[in-house]
């Protein structure tokens, strides 16, 4: 199978189309709305108390202004592009359980409101481009995911891989269950000691920070990326004999680890720094952006070491094809 | 200064809404769907003459050449 645009829909059923169109729209739309809101956000930046009276009185004009703006834009982006979210959490905590989508969820209301509220007094911090940030970020990670599986069930599956793909990713799953849980725990209890014992502004920011650090996007992509990698290495490759495809697991589980431990890492050192305050809500989506990304480009290592190695004797082969 | 606010805002405001609006338009017109026939049909192109002696009055399908897809 050749490379092709991620954002083309390949060889898919109706429903899958229809499905991978609206997360594009989703994505798509998320990130055209986060750079506007980051946009409408910067004069929040540069203001300052030092500032002449007179250009302070204009600048805080021109700022509420752009906060209902940004609450317009931002609102949208809540309703339509985070959906799944809100499906996943509700869903999950119907049934008693707590998936990956309830810090997310916590996360973008405990921003948004207090914005809003903001917004109304005319007086405060807002957040919306932190919203709008976590949410595109958090669309890329998950149409990255949805690629992978959905390339994995169109081209022919490899028995031996998805065996594999079982056993890891209900591991991957505990072990992320716990993990969402102590983190939610722990941004209660920052937020809580902020807004009681140390600086009520910053009680906020600490715990938008700390939910979005405990989404585990990069965790939820470490196998289903790294299986569909190797399964498009083993479409690549050829027929496989049997120490091959043993070899193709071997990769795939040693690349999993890697991706699994690379994301428990992050989280460790991100956690404590978020906890002091010493992580800006937009500076944890961007973080939670780029361990997202190394995830999924540790699988297409996998998948362009595989092809190279096999690929040398191969290539006639193919050439002859096209 | 803030006058000018009031109106480059509304417009800025304005354009993100159609931009949004032809993205959408353009998803479900399926113009993603297929990023790369397009730009190999010039490769793949079926160059025998329609006219050919020998090859009957109906001329081969048009894409009668073009390998499948993956």
């Amino acid at each position: 199978m050749r490379a092709i645009s991620i954002f083309s829909t390949p060889v898919l059923s109706d429903s899958e189309r229809h499905r991978r169109r609206h997360m594009l729209a989703r994505l798509g739309l998320a990130w055209l709305a986060m750079m506007q809101v980051m946009m409408f956000a910067f004069p929040g930046y540069v203001r300052h108390e030092g500032m002449a009276p007179d250009n302070l009185e204009l600048l805080d004009q021109a700022i509420f202004l752009m906060n209902w703006i940004s609450l317009l834009i931002t609102v949208p982006v809540i309703l339509y592009c985070a959906q799944p979210v809100w499906y996943g959490a509700f869903r999950r905590l119907a049934q008693g359980q707590i998936s990956m989508d309830v810090p997310v969820a916590m996360g973008i209301v405990v921003a948004f409101i207090p914005s809003a509220w903001s917004t109304w007094a005319g007086k405060g911090e807002v957040y919306f481009d932190s919203v709008a940030m976590f949410v595109a970020f958090l669309l890329t990670a998950r149409y990255l995911e949805l690629c992978a599986r959905q390339t994995v069930e169109a081209g022919g599956a490899n028995a031996q891989l998805e065996a594999f793909r079982t056993s890891a990713s209900a591991r991957a799953n505990r072990a992320a269950f716990w993990f969402v849980s102590i983190q939610v725990i722990l941004a209660l209890v920052a937020g809580a000691v902020w807004w009681f014992y140390i600086d009520r502004s910053h009680a906020v920011p600490v715990m938008v920070a700390m939910f979005v650090m405990s989404c585990p996007c990069a965790m939820a992509m470490a196998v289903p990326s790294t299986v569909s990698a190797a399964h498009a290495a083993a479409i690549a490759s050829g027929p496989l004999n049997e120490s091959e495809i043993t070899s193709l697991v071997e990769t795939a589980r040693r690349v999993t680890r890697q991706n699994l431990y690379g994301s428990v890492v992050w989280h460790l050192l991100m956690t404590p720094l978020a906890a002091v305050g010493l992580v800006a809500p937009w500076v944890a989506a961007i973080t939670m952006l780029l361990s997202s990304l190394a995830v999924a480009g540790n699988a297409w290592l996998l998948y362009r070491r595989w092809v190279n190695r096999a690929g040398a004797h191969a290539w006639p082969e193919a050439a002859a094809q096209v | 200064m803030t006058a000018s606010l009031f109106l480059l805002l509304p417009i800025a405001l304005a354009f993100v809404v159609l931009i949004g609006a032809l993205f959408w338009w353009a998803i479900f017109a399926g113009q993603f769907d297929d990023a790369r026939s397009a730009g190999e049909s010039i490769l793949m192109d079926d160059d025998t003459p329609l006219s050919a002696p020998g090859r009957g009055s109906s001329p081969p399908a048009r894409d009668a050449r073009v390998p499948p897809g993956d």
